[in-house]
């Protein structure tokens, strides 16, 4: 049973400058006992304000708004990246972010070895890998290309290899920043496929993404955030009825 | 080949686990708390040899995957340098080879061990930053990493040392027992040293650079290419530098000496405060840390 819960959540970034971030001026306001504090004070961008998610099994929340309303922020708090610099967060149940699905892809490293790198940090054990081994390289259609290095790839191929890994196993909570497109049409129709079956199998579903229809087709609730705040909460009409409660406390 | 979609059907059994605790609460902010779930972090990294000691033999395949003669080039650079050297300053200082060779393969092998190691240390967590980004790992993940990768590079120097103790008739005796807890104490405190550095480098950009001529500076303040017996009395106290006793409890098991029980106070105090310094940061400011990179 999967949960995800943020309760009041506040994400704050502090802005290191050239200056601010030095030794120098740290020095200098201990030394001068904050009276240069205002100099020394680091400005802070609200990222997340006061944002308030109670998901639970079968919840597929779609997240909009514009550019740097905080979509990608909350979809790291929500990973557990970002520590909420105040407010409460829990999680219970294994999460899987597709945020990067190019993490840990070494250049150098043949196909079969970034699997394995790829496996490892994903959580698997070096025996689940191998089981999947097979399965990964057959879907990512690379063939013969597993044995070379990734950086004779091309973008398309490692993207492939990079999905393949990724949505390999399934997951209690998943998260995506935009609905992953990759490869040439035949495999974008299957990884389609690949990627509808583990979004199915994922207790919950949090996708960032700026295409209505996607979210109306993937989704049963759909938060719209601007400026780090919940501006909108809304069900999908056209979704299964599930439990729709988002609640947005401002 | 055409792929079948049917192939994403993984078995039930294996579910992705990244996640640290299956409970994770932020926003308690109590002493107690910090410092329990720091050990639980750093722990859940430290057990996962498997992770991180394939990320650091990865580092160093995929370096020299392109040369011909791969890591082997870590030996043979040493060696030369050793060779150059060796014969140089044994003249120079007026000592014996023989007593001179040893001593010196043995210093730069252990000074480049531990500079290095603090070094990569300052930016194991800058370098890391694109996992910490994307998901929560332990942060001990990256230390131990660091630490791998700098002690299998080190096995490729000090094979050097074999062909020079056979050379140079050094003794095999008991004493290279010394050698165990020698390690121990070098690995605990490499270890607390990275945690440090690497929290504080992230957070002052300036610290990796100081870091790196101080060292530059220990090194000739360091008994690594002279003998500490040439000093003269009242210039002992030079040899209060940590990383000349971090040396000693290495060196001189394997030269057939035992180490000073001074020394060995003098590293339980400096591994006592490395340890609780770097404790501290660790409960204390590893979850800002990912504000920092």
């Amino acid at each position: 049973m999967a949960r995800l819960t943020l309760e009041n959540v506040c994400v704050d970034f502090p802005i290191y400058g050239s200056g601010s971030k030095s030794l120098r001026h740290a020095l200098a306001a201990a030394a001068t006992g904050g009276r240069i504090g205002r100099a020394a004070r680091v400005p802070v961008v609200e990222a997340l304000r006061d944002i308030t998610l109670r998901l639970k099994d079968g919840d597929r929340v779609g997240v909009t708004g514009h550019n740097g309303a905080g979509k990608s922020t909350l979809l790291k708090t929500l990973a557990g990246v970002y520590v909420p610099s105040r407010g409460r967060y829990l999680r219970q149940g294994t999460v899987s972010s597709l945020i990067d699905p190019m993490l840990g892809i070494e250049p150098d490293g043949t196909g079969y070895e970034n699997i394995a790198l790829r496996g490892l940090l994903m959580g698997l054990s070096r025996s689940d890998t191998a089981r999947l081994t097979p399965d990964i390289a057959e879907f990512s259609g690379l063939g013969e290309y597993l044995d070379m290095p990734v950086r004779t790839y091309s973008t398309g191929m490692a993207m492939r290899l990079g999905f393949s890994i990724a949505t390999a196993v399934p997951t209690d909570i998943l998260l995506m920043d935009e609905w992953l497109a990759v490869g040439d049409a035949e495999f974008q129709g299957i990884a389609e496929d690949r990627l509808r079956s583990v979004v199915s199998k994922a207790g919950i579903l949090v996708l960032a993404s700026h295409s209505p229809t996607l979210i109306e087709r993937e989704c049963n609730d759909v938060i719209e955030l601007s400026h780090g705040e919940v501006k909108a909460v809304r069900g999908v009409p056209a979704a299964i009825v599930t439990v729709a409660d988002a609640i947005p406390v401002t | 080949m055409i792929p079948s979609a049917t192939a994403s059907a993984a078995p039930q059994s294996i579910r992705a686990t990244l996640s640290v605790a299956d409970v994770v609460t932020a926003g308690d902010h109590s002493a107690a708390t910090a410092l329990r779930t720091g050990l639980a972090d750093w722990w859940s990294g430290t057990k996962n040899v498997e992770l991180w000691l394939t990320l650091a033999w990865y580092e160093i395949v995929l370096r020299y995957r392109r040369s011909m003669l791969g890591p082997l080039w870590l030996t043979i650079s040493m060696g030369l340098m050793l060779l150059g050297m060796g014969p140089l300053y044994a003249t120079l200082f007026n000592v014996p080879q023989n007593k001179f060779f040893p001593h010196l393969t043995l210093g730069i092998i252990f000074w480049t061990f531990y500079s290095t190691s603090i070094i990569d240390g300052c930016n194991t967590f800058i370098l890391s930053a694109r996992y910490l980004k994307s998901a929560e790992f332990p942060l001990s993940i990256f230390v131990w990493r660091n630490l791998a990768r700098n002690l299998i590079q080190s096995a490729h120097h000090f094979v050097l040392f074999f062909p020079v103790a056979w050379l140079c008739g050094v003794p095999v005796t008991p004493r290279l027992a010394f050698l165990i807890p020698g390690m121990v104490v070098a690995l605990i405190n490499l270890h607390a040293i990275t945690i440090t550095l690497g929290i504080l480098c992230a957070r002052f950009r300036d610290i990796g650079q100081i870091v790196a001529s101080v060292l530059q500076l220990l090194m000739f303040l360091t008994p690594v290419f002279w003998f500490p017996e040439s000093l003269p009395n009242r210039a002992h106290f030079i040899l209060y530098n940590p990383l000349a006793q971090l040396i000693d409890i290495l060196r001189l098991p394997l030269l057939g000496a035992a180490p000073a029980s001074g020394t060995w106070w003098f590293l339980l105090y400096f591994t006592i405060l490395n340890v609780v310094v770097a404790g501290g940061l660790y409960a204390f400011k590893r979850r800002q840390l990912i504000y920092w990179l």
